[in-house]
């Protein structure tokens, strides 16, 4: 038999006791902007999705890098060809999605009759801003992540995810609550 | 081309996961009263949905090396192996969704100087993060089940597909506990 119930809890709990603790502190950072929360709960229903998307792009890159530095055609070297091609491809996949998601939001909430507040070009700004800025520092962290633990002889599959999902939540959440301060409201 | 390949592949599936998120956010939308009420809750929200997506992923990652191994198979799933991997989710859960309560209640009295009620509190992110593993884990079994009839790569379909449904089913549960746990205690 390979797998064992105990040797899984073994190695899942301290990365994920890890990941805990810094997503506690994204809760409180909810915790500390609860009010803007609740007097726009546009942003409210964001949220989720701002993480979500963060992580996946993430995810995917750190999936491709791995798949690539374990087959051999990605090399470690921040001039790798490939490599830079993939980054600019997932940004640009965050930018499109953000843009998609931000105007599908925004429908949902006023059909939804949620009360507003905000109107459709500042709250595109906001997720926009929030979006891209989020999206490059989730695919540099995920080329650092990858690159760093294939060097150290680890598997990038197992931790790439993880770190790129955990760092995402918490500077999504801190990014949102900046720029909701920088238009304004 | 590359780059090309990995923006048709990867886009549809993100703008779909966002769908999922953006159920998962007007679900948090909805709970902006009870997330009033009950002090501290609003800060095991980021950290519950990262639990959830990081043991479900790991779950449909280590089933996708199973099948890839030989060791499962839509003829022969329901074996040991398998059930080892769920306990082993199970039990992880279970802790850290206690975890989660302990450091939520404690960060909230620190930062905040706010007192939560730490049974309350405990109890609703046990039975929110319990509920969600048990059914998210059938969740995965059954997409791997029509995965591996169809001859699919597991690995291609599990993370998405895990992704979207995780929070949705996540926030649900956060929701449902909240409700049960205020009307009971």
């Amino acid at each position: 038999m390979i797998y064992n119930w105990k040797k899984i809890v073994r190695f899942g709990l301290p990365l994920l006791t890890l990941c805990i603790f810094i997503e506690i502190f994204a809760g409180q950072m909810l915790h500390l902007g609860q009010k803007t929360l609740v007097v726009f709960p546009i942003f409210l229903i964001s949220i989720p999705v701002i993480n979500g998307v963060g992580g996946n792009i993430g995810s995917i890159l750190g999936a491709r890098l791995a798949s690539g530095l374990h087959v051999g055609y990605i090399s470690l070297n921040a001039k790798d060809k490939k490599m830079q091609e993939n980054l600019i491809t997932a940004i640009l996949m965050g930018i499109i999605t953000y843009s998609i998601l931000a105007i599908l939001i925004y429908y949902v909430a006023s059909f939804g009759g949620i009360q507003m507040g905000i109107g459709l070009i500042e709250f595109i700004s906001v997720i926009l801003g929030v979006g891209v800025l989020l999206v490059c520092v989730i695919s540099l962290v995920s080329v650092f992540t990858a690159f760093w633990s294939f060097k150290k002889g680890l598997d990038p599959d197992d931790i790439v995810a993880p770190v790129v999902t955990t760092i995402g939540d918490t500077l999504g959440i801190m990014l949102l609550f900046l720029f909701i301060g920088a238009v304004g409201i | 081309m590359y780059a090309k390949e990995m923006l048709k592949q990867s886009l549809p599936l993100l703008i779909f996961c966002g769908l999922g998120g953006i159920v998962a956010g007007s679900t948090l939308g909805v709970m902006a009263d009870i997330l009033q009420n009950i002090p501290g809750l609003i800060v095991v929200i980021p950290a519950i949905i990262a639990l959830r997506g990081n043991i479900s992923t790991a779950f449909g990652s280590r089933l996708g090396s199973a099948y890839h191994l030989g060791i499962i198979d839509a003829e022969n799933m329901w074996n040991d192996e398998l059930k080892q991997n769920i306990i082993g989710s199970l039990v992880l859960s279970f802790l850290i969704s206690i975890i989660i309560g302990i450091l939520a209640y404690v960060t909230t009295i620190l930062f905040f100087d706010v007192h939560p009620d730490p049974l309350k509190l405990i109890s609703i992110v046990l039975l929110a993060g319990v509920i969600s593993a048990i059914i998210l884990t059938l969740m995965t079994i059954v997409i791997i089940f029509i995965v591996f009839k169809r001859g699919y790569d597991p690995d291609n379909i599990t993370g998405p597909a895990l992704a979207t449904f995780g929070d949705i089913v996540t926030m649900f549960c956060i929701f449902g506990s909240a409700i049960v746990v205020e009307v009971i205690m």
